[in-house]
């Protein structure tokens, strides 16, 4: 089954932001420092690095085989029987991940915004609006997601008004435990990033598929800064310790905010910002899923798959885990070995050596 | 499924009924109601006619048959029919009657013209009428008659004479009555489909705009036209548009409403994917974007396809005052969209939920008030809400005199004793009254979409607080983004984003900037205006100073 | 279609079932203005709670009476092992939701923060609710006295002390500074003092004869803290030296004196002092620590007694001089103190020290308030003035 519908350059690399930034400003801040204190910042830029070869490995790969997703393309270098059991994995995880996201954003929502709201309640809307985009399909996700990013200029204005209480002081000295902990920080963050494999099912519905390439690294770099900015901004603000001790410093760095003795209590904006991001988000990896499994199956439609998928997401997303530490827990320790290793890395790593190996697809494609 | 064998039941039942009932459907289908004695040509014999067409029109008191003969005409009988009322009888009586009177006798002065080449004769020389048509059928002769041309049956022929003598009292061509104006044309459409035509003629004097006629309805039989400039509308636009017209089978189309509903791209979405106007200026402009309109006859409005969200933030003026002014009345009128329709719902959710987002001093200045009401706020707001409706209902109703009177006096007299009596809070009032006043920016069609989606917002914010309204309004979002009018989506050129058709949707850029049509719609022909259009002031010449 | 429109309706129908959790209305809320932790009996802790009474903050001033006076809070008490615990048993005594998002100080019992705050600053972090930027203070005494206090401008004493604060008044700390001072091993916390004392008149003289009183709030220097427990107290001039020592803002005035000599003081306002800290480390005989600080302080000025003329640079430059010793004094003074009688560094010399040094920090932290308390500190004052007001000599008839 092939999407029929286009979306050009700018959409794709607005739904690629979308797709890995608004749970990454939430959760990773506080992980991440918690390892490498106030060099942070910096396992960020190395974990950019880190994204931008995930982003080459995995266009590289759809290049090799145009038109076709992932899920498609196993099939042919793997065999039959290995690229079924390929599809399934990435199916799995594609659920697990939109999972996780909805738990994510149920979980920031139950702490911090209306803690007496079961937190079902917060994932059954978010699969519920994502399934609604879903099912209008990829080009409506896509125009939705360009119609709110202009939202995230708030971003950008949430820093500049903390800038009041930040002191560069905060963060120095640089590598103060050294090299070894600012690579372990990255850990997390390039497991986020390396979410853009994601864009392997996108890349067949891109208008102009040729320039994929530039694409992912746009949006790898845009997506880096963005991060680098709000982990600056609650390290700048709060210092290593605080920020480590926050579940969601990037939070408590907006509530902060005073101005003027009237601009304050801004962490409603930033919260509508974040939400809708998360619909976003959570819709891109719901379409992913959706469409992977229609292709695995062999349906014309992914639509039928909407409604079943929604509810096995919002079920799973309660399961996973018994409660925020948990998930942190989950988040910071086993979480970039499994996503890393396997479904951004190692897989399609797999995948392109065997097509080369075994002549598969075409060399053009770069 | 197992659960749902009670539905299929039902449809089962709905079913059965439907067939029982068949033979009560309305003439819908398309076949014409049955005339006694409609149909068929004419006969030579004009008394056979003239009996047939009689009993067709049947007791149709304004009819007239005005039978009259000439001297030099031997025996051949003449007989006019026409509606009065509908016919133009000085025409009749100047330009058939004495035109046929004096010109008989100067024609062929000397002999008698012969039943044969009287047809002819009349034709071509005798009548003076600006446009004459013939006609064989019998349908055709009742039709014309009843659509106030005159018939003239000439015994001998089968044929009758169709002289073109449309003419009825019209309204004057007034300021449009729902969309007033401060600056531009003040003209507004009429319930005459040639004058409304007229009216966009004058102002597009071009060869290219093309006006295509045809009738909907089948016993209304309404003139619709078609309008659009060839070259920049999409042919594909102009087809479909044909398409989704010549669908139309009902009785009658009494208002261009009946043709939006049924040319419409989505029935069930609240948004409007056809937009209407009674100005003819603006007829023009969207015709110049490369749009199509439509004119109904027996109605003001206008409808113009493809419509897009854009179009409601945008008003005609703006292009006819300055683009820095009218850039911040466009800023403003974007404000009042996000009012109109939010504003209760943040208000429910944050005095319900955010409590938070207060500044102190003003949470228990609303804390103080709100101590003497019994009721939540979600409950305040939907009453208020109501009332305001209600309110806004019945002033439209009311004649004019005292319909703005009531309007004030309800709306502040109740605000202001439900305040007193301890039934609402004044923030709610004040929440609702603004609310209310932003709604009437717009155009009366796009703010029908927005009052029915506060309430529904307004549930939303209640139930989850400013989660719930985000929730609503990314649904709304979604349900935009995957509209299309005729092809285009709705939500150009917001999303797909499309930065040459940004300069004319937040602010408007000003005129010499504006250098290509929007993109999706006059695909093919871009490029509006020459470059280099910004006034400058002229060059220094050698006397030097200012110019 | 059919079963897409049962579905709708049937989720249409359970939704108003459930109800909406997090929903209060205002008036069901009871606001918290002001906070206090008191030590009640060991293992015990007091919270005292000033709510607002929302009737007198009418907007169109119905019910308001000049200046709140006595009727627009309402403090209660109430203690359990815990913080959260205290502020469960006040709810069998307050008949809405405590309400903490929109309080704006808390204060600290003297015998509560000698005991130890980190303990109970856990819960107002930990909530959502109450808000990081809460001004913290240290009471001289109880805190329970402290709130049952009011104010003349304001309608309550938790609005008349967070404004003071946010006036900068003092050295004002928020509830994060203080975490974060908590949490950092090269700095110890200090924060503001404040004393609850009986002032002017009272806008209702019955009540005070009735034994009511009329006691308002005020701040007045500075808590010492060693690790969470509070260790001592500084004056006016050493808050203001700390401020100075720290780059924090103040608003403050000292009065040095005048450029014609002892006698005719003069009286400065300065607007900014920044400290540039240089932290060395002798290795070797005896691993010493040394800081050399270099103050430079920026001031207008306000009053003068004597009748030279400012105008003229020379005397501009003695009273700079002078201003320049007065603050060196002041700043030596309190660094002294700070070594030899707390023995904590208050000023976050171990922060720079880490910043320049972080080899040898490592080694040092655990014991780093004996590294400050053994290290050489000196410090440096310039001081610059600024404006100097309208008037450049008080003209006096001595001359001609």
């Amino acid at each position: 089954m092939r999407e029929q519908t286009k979306i050009d350059g700018k959409q794709a690399v607005m739904l690629m932001l979308s797709m890995i930034l608004p749970t990454a400003i939430l959760t990773i801040p506080s992980i991440s420092v918690r390892l490498a204190r106030q060099d942070a910042w910096l396992s960020v830029a190395v974990a950019v690095l880190a994204g931008l070869l995930f982003a080459r490995l995995s266009v590289s790969l759809s290049l090799r085989f145009p038109g076709r997703t992932l899920i498609e393309y196993a099939v042919e270098v793997l065999g039959r029987a290995a690229g079924k059991v390929v599809g399934v994995l990435y199916i799995w995880w594609f659920v697990h991940m939109g999972a996780v996201v909805i738990r994510e954003f149920g979980a920031f929502l139950a702490t911090a915004i209306m803690p007496e709201t079961p937190m079902i309640v917060f994932n059954i809307v978010v699969a519920a609006v994502a399934a609604y985009a879903v099912w209008c399909g990829l080009e409506v996700l896509s125009r939705f997601n360009q119609l709110f990013i202009p939202l995230t200029v708030f971003l950008a204005v949430a820093f500049v008004l903390s800038i009041k209480d930040m002191r560069l002081e905060r963060i120095l000295p640089l590598f103060d435990t050294g090299l070894l902990p600012v690579l372990k920080g990255a850990a997390v963050p390039a497991s986020w990033l390396g979410e853009i494999v994601v864009f392997t099912m996108i890349i067949p519905s891109l208008a102009a598929p040729g320039s994929a390439h530039r694409l992912a690294c746009i949006s790898v770099l845009l997506i880096g800064v963005f991060l680098i900015l709000s982990i600056l901004e609650a390290l700048l603000v709060f210092g290593p310790e605080m920020t480590a001790a926050w579940f969601f410093p990037t939070f408590n760095a907006v509530r902060v905010v005073s101005i003027a003795g009237f601009l304050e209590r801004l962490e409603s904006v930033i919260t509508v910002v974040w939400v809708v991001g998360g619909f976003i988000k959570v819709g891109v990896f719901y379409y992913a899923a959706v469409l992977a499994g229609a292709q695995w199956a062999g349906l014309r439609d992914y639509r039928p798959l909407v409604i079943p998928f929604g509810v096995v997401l919002v079920s799973l997303s309660i399961l996973l885990f018994d409660n925020t530490a948990h998930m942190f827990a989950y988040l910071s320790q086993t979480w970039p070995a499994y996503a890393l290793l396997v479904f951004e890395a190692g897989i399609p790593l797999l995948l392109l050596v065997a097509a080369m190996i075994r002549g598969k697809g075409e060399k053009g494609g770069r | 499924m197992p659960g749902f064998r009670w539905l299929d039941r039902i449809k089962k039942t709905k079913k059965r009924q439907t067939a029982a009932h068949k033979p009560r459907q309305s003439a819908t289908s398309g076949r014409v109601p049955e005339w006694s004695g409609a149909g068929g040509l004419l006969s030579a014999d004009l008394e056979q006619n003239l009996q047939r067409i009689k009993r067709t029109l049947d007791r149709c008191s304004d009819v007239v048959y005005r039978e009259f003969a000439f001297a030099q005409m031997e025996k051949v009988r003449l007989v006019l029919i026409y509606v009065d009322g509908l016919a133009d009888k000085s025409q009749i009586s100047d330009q058939i009657m004495r035109a046929l009177a004096l010109e008989v006798p100067m024609a062929v002065p000397g002999r008698k013209i012969s039943r044969a080449e009287a047809l002819e004769f009349i034709k071509r020389r005798g009548l003076c009428m600006h446009q004459v048509k013939e006609a064989d059928r019998l349908e055709d002769v009742v039709e014309a008659v009843l659509g106030g041309d005159t018939a003239l049956l000439v015994d001998g022929h089968p044929v009758a004479l169709i002289n073109g003598s449309k003419q009825w009292e019209k309204r004057a061509i007034t300021d449009p009555e729902a969309e007033p104006t401060v600056r531009g044309s003040r003209e507004s459409f009429i319930e005459s489909l040639r004058t409304n035509t007229a009216m966009v003629r004058r102002r597009i004097r071009s060869p290219a705009l093309k006006i295509e006629t045809l009738q909907l309805g089948e016993l209304s039989r309404t003139d619709v036209a078609l309008l659009y400039i060839e070259g920049l509308a999409e042919e594909k636009l102009v087809e479909e548009l044909k398409r989704r017209l010549s669908r139309i089978r009902m009785d009658a189309v009494l208002e261009s409403g009946y043709i939006e509903e049924l040319i419409e791209d989505s029935a069930w979405s609240p948004f409007p994917t056809v937009n209407h106007t009674e100005k003819p200026d603006h007829v023009a402009a969207m015709l110049l974007e490369g749009r199509a309109a439509i004119l109904t006859d027996g109605t003001p409005f206008a409808l113009t396809v493809p419509n897009l969200f854009i179009e409601y933030l945008q008003a005609s003026e703006d292009y006819y005052e300055r683009f820095i002014f009218t850039s911040a009345v466009r800023v403003v009128r974007f404000i009042a969209l996000l009012v109109s329709l939010m504003l209760p719902s943040i208000y429910i959710a944050v005095v319900s939920y955010h409590h938070e987002l207060f500044p102190s001093t003003l949470l228990l200045s609303i804390a103080a008030q709100r101590e003497a009401v019994p009721f939540p706020v979600f409950v305040e707001a939907v009453v208020m809400e109501l009332t305001f409706e209600v309110l806004r209902e019945a002033g439209i109703r009311l004649p004019r005199p005292i319909g703005q009177a009531v309007s004030i006096v309800g709306a502040l007299v109740i605000g202001e004793a439900a305040v007193r009596a301890g039934f609402v809070g004044a923030a709610t009032v004040i929440v609702v009254a603004f609310t209310g006043i932003a709604s009437f920016v717009f155009a009366y069609s796009a703010s029908i979409a927005f009052r029915l989606l506060r309430f529904t917002m307004m549930a939303f914010s209640a139930v989850l607080g400013l989660f719930g309204l985000i929730s609503g309004v990314a649904v709304i979002g979604i349900h935009l983004c995957s509209l299309r009018s005729f092809g285009v989506p709705y939500l150009y050129p917001l999303a797909p984003a499309a930065i040459p058709g940004l300069k004319d949707t937040a602010v408007r850029a000003p005129w010499w900037a504006m250098l290509t049509r929007p993109r999706l719609i006059a695909r093919d022909n871009q490029v509006r205006q020459g470059r280099r259009l910004k006034p400058e002031p002229p060059p220094a010449g050698p006397k030097g100073g200012k110019g | 279609m059919r079963r897409i429109a049962a579905l709708i309706l049937l989720a249409l129908l359970v939704v108003p079932q459930a109800g909406c959790w997090s929903r209060r209305e205002i008036n069901e809320l009871a606001i918290v203005l002001g906070a206090g932790v008191d030590q009640a009996a060991p293992g015990q802790v007091r919270l005292t709670v000033q709510f607002a009474k929302p009737a007198a903050f009418a907007g169109s001033g119905e019910g308001r009476s000049a200046g709140g006076g006595q009727g627009a809070s309402w403090v209660v008490s109430a203690e359990g092992r815990t913080v959260d615990e205290a502020a469960r048993h006040l709810s069998w005594k307050v008949p809405r939701d405590i309400y903490w998002s929109h309080c704006i100080a808390l204060v600290f019992g003297e015998q509560m923060a000698r005991a130890g705050v980190r303990e109970a600053l856990d819960f107002f972090q930990r909530d959502r609710e109450p808000r990081e930027t809460m001004w913290l203070m240290a009471a001289q005494g109880e805190a329970r006295d402290f709130w049952e206090t009011f104010s003349a401008l304001e309608n309550t004493s938790a609005q008349a002390i967070g404004l003071i604060n946010r006036m900068k008044a003092g050295y004002s700390v928020q509830v994060r500074e203080m975490a974060e001072m908590l949490a950092g091993r090269g700095i110890q916390p200090v924060i503001p003092r404040v004393v609850a004392k009986d002032e002017g008149v009272s806008p209702s003289p019955a009540k005070e004869k009735a034994g009511g009183g009329f006691k308002q709030v005020e701040i007045a220097g500075a808590a010492v803290f060693k690790g969470d427990r509070l260790v001592g107290w500084l004056d006016d001039e050493e808050t203001a030296g700390l401020c100075w020592l720290k780059s924090k803002p103040v608003y403050g005035e000292i009065t040095v004196a005048g450029p014609g000599g002892a006698a005719k003081k003069a009286t400065v306002a300065i607007r900014r002092g920044k400290a540039k800290i240089k932290a060395f480390y002798d290795s070797g005989k005896g691993e010493k620590v040394r800081f050399d600080v270099q103050l430079t302080v920026e001031a207008d000025l306000v009053e003068m007694q004597g009748d030279e003329d400012i105008a003229r640079p020379d005397v501009l430059r003695a009273l700079e001089t002078e201003l320049g010793k007065s603050v060196e004094q002041t700043a030596a003074a309190l660094a002294a103190r700070a070594q030899r009688e707390f023995g904590a560094d208050i000023f976050g010399f171990g922060q720079a020290f880490h910043r320049q040094h972080k080899k040898e920090w490592r080694a040092l932290k655990e014991r780093w308030d004996e590294e400050f308390a053994r290290a050489e500190v000196k410090i440096r004052a310039e001081a610059h003035i600024r404006e100097i007001g309208l008037l450049s000599r008080l003209t006096s008839p001595s001359e001609r």
